[in-house]
């Protein structure tokens, strides 16, 4: 056994430093013997989470539930050759023989095909790096045909990339909104029993509406959230007209220094500047 | 696990520990996936209350900091959200899948807040004993547990400690070599036979 075997353990505990990774990875694809113990050493580390199970703070749920709104599932992964890629599409319909994979998935056991082991048990940098690639060929397709093509897949490429900081970007917010040593989370019911939540941290200067599952405001109409300061009239909050079904969340910034109560009206224009209903929530603060 | 090609429950006697709840847990998880990965986040919540205990609880035994694991807690989960149609039932299962990517994230965590933390080698080497049995204290002795602990159990001492700290301790093999005063060959070799002999315990099929 060569040196480079011995190291399958401590790739899998991820216990490489960068380079023995990459040179362990290089290896990886060449050789079937690691590619499956890196399998059978994967699903063996699995259960040694069983040893140190621990339930995450409750507000956890609800933090993961919203950012995944956000966030669009990558298609399948296409390769070459769809037709000989056992992809998840062959798992919808677990039937056997119903939809026989070809040949190549069948004897996986004598054959495992170990490029595609890498992404086994590393799918996001193995992902992310052909992602890259494949983008970078396309950008320097465009560049070869024209220059306002290539201006325009750049603009794409950093379009998607700012959305993608976006989302971490409000990921953070939350959990420092969560974080914050005054935040306060208010719960509260909505007309038909669902349950909304204001959290709000006056130190941030900001507040999150939270629903899951609210209920149809009804044809045509919307939900809004306003922020009503001490003395005058609500504010509508930016961005604040939001549909029924969930989860969702609505963010507020500034303005929370002299906002003495938060609330949610059903409305039927969604640009209105001022409340039209009564609050189907509210909060004082 | 490889449910696309594998033989259905009548054709093929299953063997070794992989009962029938347990295949069906398994399969359950797939389902689960597979749902979210076309956009139903009801099938991603289901998912997130069947896995988030062992998920959170791997990271935070890595981590050791709530608030860090939190954060790579809920990271973890919409990767896991974005990648779901990409997780391929013939390369292992979900809850692996799911566990190689968090453990992975928990590492690259720690690594990159070494410098913040306490977490240098002179506190590790003092810790290494609390280290290997802090994990078996104060489990909850259910059948899991007690299978995954006595398959621990079959491993000598060495072996057990060298993949503890690796797992759990989030070290590298060099650095488990320092701390355990072992040359750097021998560690290796002791993590992965103590991988071989918890995969052969707990009778762990591809």
């Amino acid at each position: 056994m060569s040196e480079i075997h011995g190291a399958v353990g401590s790739y899998v505990a991820n216990a490489l430093d960068p380079d023995e990774r990459s040179e362990f990875q290089r290896h990886l694809e060449a050789c079937p013997t690691c590619s499956r113990e890196v399998q059978e050493f994967g699903e063996t580390a699995a259960e040694l989470s069983t040893l140190v199970q621990e339930p995450p703070p409750p507000m956890l749920r609800a933090t993961v539930l919203t950012s995944i709104q956000r966030v669009r599932p990558l298609p399948p992964l296409s390769t070459e050759d769809p037709q000989t890629a056992p992809g998840p599409r062959s798992i919808a319909d677990p039937t056997p023989g119903a939809e026989k994979p070809p040949a190549r998935t069948a004897p996986q056991a004598a054959a495992p095909t170990p490029a595609e082991h890498g992404t086994a048990t590393e799918p996001v940098d193995e992902l992310a790096l052909r992602r890259q690639r494949r983008t970078a060929r396309l950008l320097a397709l465009a560049v070869a045909a024209t220059v306002v093509v290539a201006l325009a897949m750049g603009g794409w490429v950093l379009n998607l990339r700012q959305q993608r900081q976006a989302q971490v970007a409000d990921a953070a917010a939350q959990t420092q909104l969560l974080a914050a040593p005054d935040a306060k989370v208010y719960a509260k019911s909505m007309p038909d029993g669902t349950h909304v939540s204001f959290v709000v941290s006056k130190s941030l200067d900001k507040a999150m509406f939270v629903g899951a599952n609210l209920a149809d405001p009804g044809n045509d109409l919307v939900y809004k959230l306003w922020r009503i300061p001490s003395g005058t009239k609500p504010v509508p909050v930016p961005d604040n007209a939001f549909d029924g079904g969930g989860p969702r969340q609505v963010w507020l910034q500034g303005g929370l220094e002299d906002a003495v109560a938060l609330a949610v009206t059903v409305e039927k224009d969604p640009n209105t500047p001022e409340p039209t209903t009564d609050p189907v929530a509210a909060v004082t603060l | 696990m490889n449910i696309s090609a594998a033989p259905g429950p009548g054709d093929t006697p299953r063997t070794g520990h992989r009962a029938t709840g347990r295949d069906a847990e398994s399969d359950h998880l797939i389902d689960l996936i597979t749902r979210a990965s076309r956009g139903h986040e009801d099938a991603f919540a289901e998912l997130y209350d069947l896995t988030s205990t062992r998920i959170y609880g791997l990271i935070l035994r890595v981590l050791r900091s709530a608030d860090h694991s939190a954060e790579v807690t809920q990271e973890v989960y919409v990767e896991i959200w974005r990648q779901s149609a990409r997780y391929d039932s013939s390369k292992g299962s979900v809850l692996a899948w799911m566990t190689t990517m968090a453990h992975r994230r928990a590492v690259d965590r720690v690594r990159s807040v070494t410098s913040e933390t306490a977490r240098d080698e002179k506190y590790a080497s003092r810790t290494v004993d609390r280290e290997v049995d802090h994990v078996w204290d104060g489990v909850e002795q259910r059948l899991d547990v007690e299978r995954v602990r006595k398959g621990m159990g079959s491993l000598t001492a060495i072996q057990r400690e060298a993949l503890t700290l690796a797992y759990f301790g989030g070290y590298t093999q060099s650095q488990v070599a320092q701390l355990l005063k072992l040359p750097l060959g021998t560690v290796k070799t002791r993590i992965r036979d103590g991988l071989i002999g918890l995969r052969d315990a707990l009778g762990v099929e591809a």
